[in-house]
């Protein structure tokens, strides 16, 4: 029982970082249609932030946020420069520009800073553990659950209680009517980018913490995940992407603690069998909504 | 910044100039190498590309090997992609090289070694581990870096010595390195009397080992010592939620985990006990060298494989002084009776293997944030497992 | 006959050469129409004449025209429909459009986006809740579940946040039943009596000819016919083609 309890807290830290991975996603493609797969360079771009304000001599607790920021501005800039010409056009030119986007800056990443990972100095307090009720939590693994319900419920209340919040869940079921309410376009964009940039910079950080480095391509393997997790929970769908998130944890710890040693290997096979199951049962994703992306 | 911006600059004008189709003068020995400037293995592969050019460039200042026969490296990014780098290896062919070399990695080695092996040139993989490699291709084929069987050998010695009877292994199907090296190590101290009470596994890259940590620390009875060759980031991610969780089992690394992110981890890593391709003792060849790289170039050698890189240079002039000639055949034939090449990082040997040298193995462990040598040398024959 | 004494009023709108075209399908071939102010114009059209095309063209929905489209004496074609809505023109989608996830509330809110204070968005709201006395009461009720009629009345009022001087409305009676489709017109005729300015898509003729001053009939992406409600509703055409006479 024990030990399930603590898989439980395990399932619900991976859990937690795949829904904020999966949630920026979801909220740039509910409003354009887009897929980004630069997303996992936001998080690298975050975890460079946070080298580059620690070697500049800034605290570590001032450092985290300055890594966040550089997350949002290179979310951004992003849109600026790559994603604002495209915009509106097919699905399959969009993909292709955020692939386009991705390699540029993991090259820009390997040749002008580092091919090789560098080392972030995590305070020795984040190593720690708490028990609580014979569970052991690590610290880090319990700041990672609390900051990511304190990110769900902030970007809640930022959806519901906003404008720019309100358009932008408008936008995600009919964009041009809500530039007929004089909203603008480019506005409603640039915060879905800010926010897809704040998720994966927070989901960065939280990352580089457990790893103790940043390398140019790190940022490949979560956004793939979270990729996965949009698509069980429907894609441009926010619950649905948190819904996924939560899923593929939950689904990655189970089987890494249950499945027999001799299957063990098998694991991702049975996790993307799941997956596969849930979309032959819901072809659209769990929690699947319509999405007219008109500009 | 500025540096690299240059070597970004040499690099391009290398790979343009190959593509006209130079006529070699009769005595210039060309090196073609098809290893990755980006991607994956990268890390790798750029610095033992700064060890070799440093070595070429000493033995040109001197006239070339032998005085007679001036190097020419041919260089061509693989993007760490295999297909890319059987290409990159054809199109090196085709452009007459005497040697060539490949990546950090026994998989696109293989690919390109397939090419090689049927042009009959030599090769060498930069710093593969995987004994199987050089039996994959053929006798072209070589390695350059002591195999995932000796390291494994010297690290169950270590354990027996230790006193160690329980071992938890923990491996990640996603590369040989990670596979291989765990399960030598298994069947070295099984051998020897040991248990192995445990088999862990996790995926590259993956870095949550929240569910695997609980297990370990579930295991009843609990092992004396933990072995794996993960490394970044995944060695730093399990140490840090292992010790999290209150395990405070002795950890057996390998090679990969010899890196500023580990150092970087303090307290957490204190007393892990590593493999590794050299250790810089004063007044060592090894220091010797670093000193000299540090002064060239300004630069920490904050990686032994910039060190390993330097040492193939040493090979190949070995190899083209005995051979007395830049034909390949000749060439491979030179390698394959090399004996005691005296490299920094200690001798390296060719004559008898299979086509990875023989090569001594250090054994660090960590101590007060720094290293400390536990052992250095070439392990017994009969240690070592087959491949 | 007192109306035709005085002076018309000066055009709001005025739309010169408009053409359109959906990649090789040439929608709109030269429009030219002008809307008085405080009167109601409606455009009249078979299915596919291009009614829509040319009030989304108009709004800015369209991006790619050609031709002029003045509004309050200035050249508007090539703006952004949010600059287009705060200059004080907004459009009444066909198909109502409404966001089925968000409240009412919500929709009058972002309808309202515009306005440079929150008092003034609180003051418009209240009026339209107090005109749409339905919208009071199914407040926080998501769009999504509001029937026909309430979603159309949404639509309008939500429209209306943004306190446009010319109302584009698309279809605003497009399959509701008939005692919603005469408060739908009762609703027009009042928003016109405060002085509101309306370019009114309609396929019910003989009600919009019934509200309007003005009218303009559509075919193939041409204005074939225009005259005064009066005259079109004379007109054999008219007649002959859309009230069954
Ligand atoms: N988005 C579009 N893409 C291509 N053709 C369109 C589009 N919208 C309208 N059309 C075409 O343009 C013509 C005019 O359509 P529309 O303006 O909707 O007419 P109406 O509103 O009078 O029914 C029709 O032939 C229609 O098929
Ligand atoms: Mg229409």
């Amino acid at each position: 029982m024990d030990m399930f309890l603590q898989q439980l807290v395990n399932a619900l830290s991976l859990g937690g970082t795949y829904a904020l991975l999966a949630l920026g996603l979801a909220v740039v493609f509910s409003i354009m249609g887009l897929i980004n797969f630069a997303h996992g360079e936001l998080m690298t771009a975050a975890g460079y932030g946070l080298i580059f304000s620690l070697l500049l001599g800034v605290p570590f607790a001032l450092a985290l946020p300055a890594a966040v920021v550089v997350a949002i501005l290179l979310a951004v800039l992003m849109e600026r420069v790559a994603f604002r010409s495209v915009r509106g056009a097919s699905g399959t030119t969009l993909l292709l520009t955020s692939f386009a986007v991705s390699a540029i800056i993991r090259v820009l990443f390997q040749n002008f800073i580092s091919a090789r990972p560098m080392a972030v100095r995590i305070p020795m307090a984040l190593s720690g553990t708490i028990e609580i009720a014979g569970l052991h939590l690590g610290i880090i693994q319990a700041i990672s659950i609390l900051v990511t319900i304190a990110m769900l419920v902030g970007l809640n209340l930022f959806l519901h209680r906003t404008v720019l919040g309100r358009a932008m869940r408008a936008a995600a079921e009919d964009f041009a009517i809500v530039r007929l309410m004089g909203i603008r376009a480019n506005a409603v964009v640039a915060t879905a980018f800010a926010i897809s940039g704040l998720l994966a910079g927070v989901a960065g950080v939280l990352w580089v913490a457990q790893r103790g480095s940043v390398d140019p391509l790190m940022g490949f393997l979560p956004v793939l995940k979270a990729f996965i997790a949009a698509i069980i929970g429907g894609l441009g769908s926010l619950s649905g992407a948190v819904a996924g998130g939560f899923l593929l944890g939950f689904t990655e710890v189970f089987l890494q603690a249950f499945l027999p040693e001799s299957l063990l290997s098998y694991r991702d096979a049975f996790a993307i069998i799941l997956v596969i199951a849930v979309l032959l049962y819901a072809p659209q994703g769990l929690l699947a909504r319509r999405t007219v992306v008109k500009l | 910044m500025k540096s690299k911006i240059k070597a970004l600059c040499i690099t391009t004008m290398l790979s343009g100039m190959a593509l006209s189709p130079l006529p070699a003068t009769a005595q210039e020995l060309l090196i073609g190498l098809a290893t990755a400037q980006t991607g994956n293995l990268a890390p790798y592969d750029q610095p033992s590309l700064k060890g070799l050019e440093m070595a070429v460039e000493e033995i040109n200042a001197t006239g070339g090997i032998a005085g007679k026969f001036p190097i020419k490296l041919i260089i061509k990014d693989t993007r760490s992609d295999a297909a890319q780098t059987a290409l990159a290896a054809q199109e090196l062919i085709d452009q007459g090289v005497n040697i060539m070399i490949t990546p950090c990695d026994a998989d696109p080695s293989i690919a390109a070694g397939q090419i090689t092996q049927a042009a009959q040139i030599p090769t060498f993989s930069f710093c593969a581990t995987t004994p199987t490699m050089p039996i994959a291709v053929g006798d072209y084929m070589f390695g350059n870096y002591p195999a995932d069987n000796v390291q494994a050998a010297v690290l169950a010695n270590h354990a027996i010595e230790q006193g160690y009877k329980r071992a938890y292994i923990l491996k990640s199907p996603d590369s040989a390195y990670t596979l291989k090296l765990p399960e030598y190590f298994a069947t070295s101290f099984k051998a020897k009397g040991g248990e192995i009470v445990g088999e862990g596994t996790f995926s590259m890259g993956q870095q949550d080992f929240g569910a695997e940590v609980t297990k370990i620390k579930a295991l009843n009875p609990a092992p004396d010592v933990i072995m794996t060759a993960a490394y970044e980031p995944d060695f730093p991610a399990f140490i840090r939620q292992l010790r999290s969780a209150g395990v405070d089992t002795p950890i057996l690394g390998s090679d990969g985990i010899d890196s500023p992110t580990t150092f970087g981890l303090g307290k957490l890593v204190e007393g892990v006990v590593f493999t590794a391709a050299g250790f810089a003792t004063e007044g060592s060849p090894l220091a010797k060298f670093n000193a000299k790289y540090k002064q060239r170039t300004g630069q920490e050698p904050d990686t032994n494989y910039i060190a390993n890189g330097y040492d193939l240079g040493k090979v190949i002039e070995a190899a083209v002084t005995k051979a007395d000639g830049i034909e390949p055949t000749a060439i491979r034939n030179a390698i394959a009776s090399l004996e005691k090449v005296p490299g920094v990082t200690g001798p390296i040997t060719y004559v008898g293997t299979q086509g990875m040298p023989l090569r001594s193995v250090a054994l660090v462990r960590i101590k007060d944030g720094g290293r400390e040598l536990v052992s250095q040398g070439v392990p017994a024959a009969a240690d070592v497992p087959a491949p | 006959m007192l109306l035709s004494l005085n002076p018309l009023p000066e055009a709001i709108l005025d739309v010169r050469g408009l053409k359109v075209a959906y990649g090789p399908v040439e929608a709109l071939k030269g429009i030219d129409l002008s809307v008085r102010k405080g009167q109601i114009v409606t455009l009249l059209g078979a299915n596919g004449a291009g009614k829509s095309s040319t009030l989304n063209a108009i709004v800015g929905l369209i991006g790619k025209k050609a031709g002029n489209i003045l509004f309050k004496g200035r050249d508007v074609a090539s703006l952004s429909p949010e600059r287009i809505v705060r200059m004080g023109m907004t459009l009444t989608p066909e198909g109502r459009r409404i966001f089925p996830s968000l409240s009412v509330d919500e929709h009058l809110l972002l309808g309202g986006a515009a306005h440079s204070s929150r008092s003034s968005i609180r003051e418009v709201r209240e009026d339209m809740l107090e005109r749409f006395p339905i919208l009071r009461e199914r407040l926080h009720q998501k769009a999504g579940s509001l029937s026909g009629g309430e979603q159309q009345m949404l639509a309008i009022a939500r429209s209306m946040m943004s306190s446009p001087e010319l109302l584009l409305m698309d279809e605003p009676s497009l399959g509701l039943a008939p005692q919603v489709v005469d408060l739908i017109f009762d609703l027009i005729i009042g928003l016109r009596d405060r002085g509101l300015t309306i370019l009114l898509v309609e396929q019910n003729v003989s009600l919009s000819l019934e509200v309007a001053d003005y009218g303009y009939v559509m075919a193939n992406g041409r204005i074939v016919l225009s005259g005064t409600a009066d005259e079109l509703r004379n007109s054999t055409e008219v007649q002959g083609a859309y009230l069954g006479a």
